[in-house]
């Protein structure tokens, strides 16, 4: 088209910018990828250096950390995203941390750019505790660079007390009388996926044309919404949202902060229910990965993984003290409990590539700004 | 921000009224400012409103951060102890404090030199100075890291300093210049003509003459990098993170009532640092208070 | 060595500190908005204009409209709070004039998220106002909302400007206004307003400009449909790791900032010449 050419002319000059930096194809980052030999050096497991920690806020009991550092004498140095994409920006920046949290499907894209490092897992104590689910998950064959850490479900949380017309649905966000206070959750992985299952989609759908369906649902699906959110703990406790879409964590979190835990519930949704995880994994510019395996031994000590569920208010995939301590967070709201069956029958997010990532941003871009 | 600096043709007093605050109370009966007073309690009412909250809920005994069931400390505690976020409130200070020295000697250097050189670049290099001042912090914070990234600069304080100080040189300009705009050239002339060389001039003449001004830039630079927030998220390394970014991530997953002791804490930094900014002119022996000065006004 | 010279050295330090560590990066952010992202969600250079071809699309004018609006909504409550205040501490606020400016800057100083937290707690449907006066008002999640978040966070910006305007003006022009005019309206628009107008000026470019780019209003106090440009880039470079889509985003927002500013200085200068005549 002629209007097309023109705009292509226009804009030509600009691209000679970049051409004449001579930078076509430079990637943007000095995180040394591509060298698989040092991804596969053994680590000693062994204190060899401050702990450099790399989280969520909030992600781990302070307790905890503190009785880490008594325990080897090691001080933990700690930062924190607030975003896997903030995560990647850091990491690419070349900044050597020894631990990192990463979800899964990130964790199979720093594997596959060589970014992490192998651990011998079976050199971790307790490691047999780990659900048999994760000896060989999709991110991580046979596990050898990650230790689950946490998992997830993502489900609608709700307050019994003043929302009528919940049926079970993911469509419940748009349908139930939530008396205008519903909110979605802000984060386009959670969103688009929910979209995909309500269209009958599998979560992870990357077809144009089923997309746009998506799309279409998240698009009528505004006008309904009083925001879209990621402070969902906060929505809740504060009386914001009667209706949020969220992580099962979430719930138990926000029961901690009210007077009336009771009246807030969680939904598993019948139309599919994302299931996922966040895990350990030591980068391969790790200044002290010995102590970094070492941190995640001690985690996974019954005692200790009992106490950080309590306090993160999210399950832990061990058996033992971890699953009875979460257990008993929820017994009054068993359907919050994520149990193995769940594991092995949710949806859980993949390492979208290429066209199919960029299919999903343009449908959340879209939704943004309809 | 006037560039405005003589007044040309303005009827000029008798110099005994001059000397006299600028605010006399007029007489004349449309003058008594009554909805003005009403207007202004209530903007400051709005004002502080948010801020009497934070200082209330800051000594809230319960975890809520909607009703006040108690007083107590606890949070402050909680404040002070967690050994992370004092390694968080020293980098903050750390920053601020270079970030003030930096800025405050290139911002002076560089008003100094659109004031009184006239070359071609004067008039981009004004430009460049005032695009800072209104460039989304976002866009700053995300193109400095872009170029840390490239240039394998490892992110750390001091790449979170190098962003400040580029964004502080320009408060610090637009302070110096209004003041020495005002400075008559007179005494450097003076002195000069009695064989003080260019350089001894500047620093025995006019330096000190800018000095409370300097001064007050310097502290009102503190004050925005202790606060900062976009900018430090975007070239922070790996801990100690600045304060303002510790209180984001925390506030995004879940916000714990430590905020307030927090916040409130950097209130009662905050004042400190004005007190100083208003009261260390006085203190250097001028008889003008530092806002005078601040705003170019000492002398006129 | 001429006087010329002399201070023409002083400007080397801050102008090549500003060439390196501001223009340099921004040349950067043009340069990969050119670019796409790998596999691995790393940002590469390229000659790729499939991020300008995206912009083109006319779906996105509202957000650019609507952040526009708001920032101008902004700049006309900070004029119209801001003028005022400044006024009354400049013309009438006698030895109270250090203390009442120093407690318009105060709260500033006050973390911003911090203070809209207490907003959000205050301002909620459950929050302290509803509670007190036993309302339903909505006050959250909407445009207006972001607004005030917005006018809040850059107040200081107007008063300030204006404040130093007001005060560098001789108070003897006043009264001969009202001598001249007799109404204190007319004084206001024919003296006061005339000598202030730099001051205003500024004020406006100060808060326009980088409302514009903000995101955190928005995103804290907004509902689904207040989506502003600086939302869409935080979201670029944060979560959809984006970073040359988010580059073009800023290029094109700066570009459209760069002509107001231009037209500022163009006003400014005017106005300095005439002021000098």
């Amino acid at each position: 088209m002629r209007s097309d050419l023109n705009r292509r002319e226009l804009l030509q000059g600009g691209a000679g910018l970049a051409v004449g930096l001579g930078l076509a194809g430079c990637g943007v980052g000095n995180s040394d990828s591509g060298s698989k030999e040092k991804t596969e050096k053994p680590i000693k497991k062994r204190v060899d250096g401050d702990l450099v920690y790399f989280n969520y806020a909030e992600y781990v009991d302070p307790d905890l950390v503190k009785g880490f550092e008594k325990k080897y004498g090691v001080k933990v140095r700690e930062s924190y995203f607030d975003s896997m994409s903030a995560m990647m920006a850091k990491l690419r920046a070349g900044i050597a941390y020894d631990v990192i949290f990463p979800s899964a499907e990130y964790a199979q894209r720093l594997i596959e750019g060589n970014l992490i490092r192998k651990i011998d897992r079976d050199r971790l104590r307790n490691v047999d505790t780990v659900y048999p689910h994760f000896d060989n998950p999709w991110y991580d064959k046979g596990s050898e660079h990650t230790t689950p850490y946490s998992m997830y479900m993502t489900g609608l949380g709700y307050r019994e007390d003043k929302v009528t017309g919940m049926t079970g649905s993911w469509r419940d966000l748009g349908t139930a009388d939530s008396q205008d206070r519903s909110f979605l959750l802000d984060d386009y992985q959670e969103a688009v996926g929910m979209a995909n299952l309500v269209n009958g989609y599998k979560l992870n759908e990357t077809d144009r044309d089923k997309l746009e369906k998506s799309q279409e649902y998240l698009v009528d699906l505004k006008p309904k919404l009083r925001g879209v959110s990621a402070d969902t703990i906060t929505n809740m406790a504060s009386g914001q949202a009667y209706i949020q879409h969220l992580w099962n964590g979430d719930i138990v979190n926000i029961r901690y902060q009210v007077d009336n835990p009771e009246d807030f519930k969680f939904q598993k949704c019948k139309e599919g229910i994302p299931v996922g995880s966040d895990v350990f994994a030591i980068p391969v510019n790790a200044k002290h990965p010995g102590t970094a395996l070492l941190f995640m031994e001690y985690m996974l000590e019954p005692e200790h993984a009992a106490q950080n569920v309590e306090w993160i208010g999210y399950p832990m995939p061990y058996e033992g003290g971890a699953t009875e301590a979460f257990r008993g967070l929820v017994k009054d709201d068993p359907e919050i409990n994520l149990t193995v069956e769940d594991l092995d029958q949710g949806q859980q997010f993949a390492n979208l590539k290429g066209e199919g990532r960029l299919a999903w941003d343009e449908v959340w871009t879209e939704f943004k700004i309809s | 921000m006037s560039t405005v600096e003589s007044r040309p043709g303005a009827p000029r007093p008798p110099a005994a009224v001059t000397r006299e605050p600028a605010a006399e109370k007029p007489a004349k009966p449309f003058d008594r400012p009554r909805f003005l007073k009403l207007f202004i309690g209530l903007f400051f009412l709005f004002s502080f409103a948010p801020i009497v909250l934070v200082v209330l809920f800051s000594f809230n005994s319960s975890r809520s951060l909607q009703d006040f069931q108690g007083f107590s400390v606890r949070w402050y505690e909680t404040f002070f102890e967690s050994e992370s976020l004092r390694d968080s409130l020293l980098a903050s200070v750390q920053i601020a404090l270079v970030t003030m020295l930096i800025a405050t000697l290139i911002g002076t250097l560089l008003a100094y030199g659109l004031v009184r050189a006239r070359t071609r670049a004067s008039g981009a290099l004004n430009i460049l100075m005032l695009v800072p001042l209104v460039t989304p912090e976002i866009v700053a914070g995300a193109s400095a890291l872009l170029l840390f990234t490239q240039i394998g600069f490892e992110l750390s304080l001091t790449t979170i300093m190098l962003a400040h100080i580029t964004f502080s040189i320009s408060y610090v300009t637009v302070v110096v210049r209004a003041r020495l705009a005002a400075i008559s050239r007179d005494v450097e002339d003076a002195a000069m003509d009695l064989g003080a060389t260019r350089l001894a001039t500047f620093r025995l003449v006019t330096l000190p003459a800018l000095w409370p001004a300097i001064l007050a830039a310097g502290l009102l630079v503190f004050a925005l990098s202790f606060d900062d927030f976009v900018l430090s998220f975007f070239t922070t390394g790996e801990s100690p993170q600045p304060l303002p970014v510790r209180i984001w991530t925390q506030i995004r997953f879940g916000v714990r009532p430590t905020i307030n002791a927090i916040g409130t804490f950097m209130l009662v930094v905050s004042i400190v640092t004005i007190g100083l900014a208003l009261l260390l002119p006085r203190l250097l022996g001028r008889r003008e208070s530092g806002l005078k000065v601040l705003l170019g006004r000492e002398g006129a | 060595m001429t006087e010329n010279r002399f201070a023409a050295t002083f400007l080397v330090p801050g102008g090549l500190w500003l060439l390196l560590l501001f223009v340099v990066p921004l040349l950067c952010l043009l340069a990969i908005s050119f670019g796409y992202t790998d596999d691995l969600g790393e940002a590469v250079y390229g000659t790729r204009l499939d991020n300008y071809d995206r912009l083109l699309d006319p779906d996105y004018l509202p957000v650019l409209f609507r952040s526009v609006g708001f920032a101008l909504a902004t700049v006309v409550l900070c004029l119209l709070i801001g003028y005022p205040v400044a006024y009354y501490i400049a013309i009438f606020g006698g030895r109270w004039k250090t203390v009442l400016l120093a407690l318009v800057v105060l709260p500033f100083f006050v973390n911003y998220l911090i203070r809209t937290y207490a907003w959000i707690a205050m301002l909620g449907d459950d929050g302290l106002v509803n509670g007190v006066l036993d309302t339903d008002l909505r006050f959250l999640n909407t445009p207006y909302a972001v607004i005030a978040g917005l006018v809040y966070g850059f107040l200081t910006f107007m008063i300030l400007p204006i404040y130093a305007a007001l005060d560098r003006m001789d108070p003897w022009l006043i009264e001969a206004g009202k001598d001249l005019y007799g109404s204190p309206w007319q004084t206001f628009r024919n003296v006061t307003l005339p000598h202030t107008i730099q001051g205003v000026l500024a004020g406006s470019v100060l808060v326009f400009l980088p409302a514009v780019g903000d995101f955190v209003s928005a995103s804290l106090l907004g509902g689904p449909s207040e989506v502003m440009v600086g939302n869409l880039i935080q979201q670029q470079f944060q979560a959809s790791d984006n970073w040359p889509f988010g580059a073009a985003l800023t290029v094109a927002m700066m570009a459209f900032l760069m002509i107001w500013m231009v037209l500022y200085l163009r006003a400014a200068a005017r106005e300095t010449r005439g002021a000098e005549a």
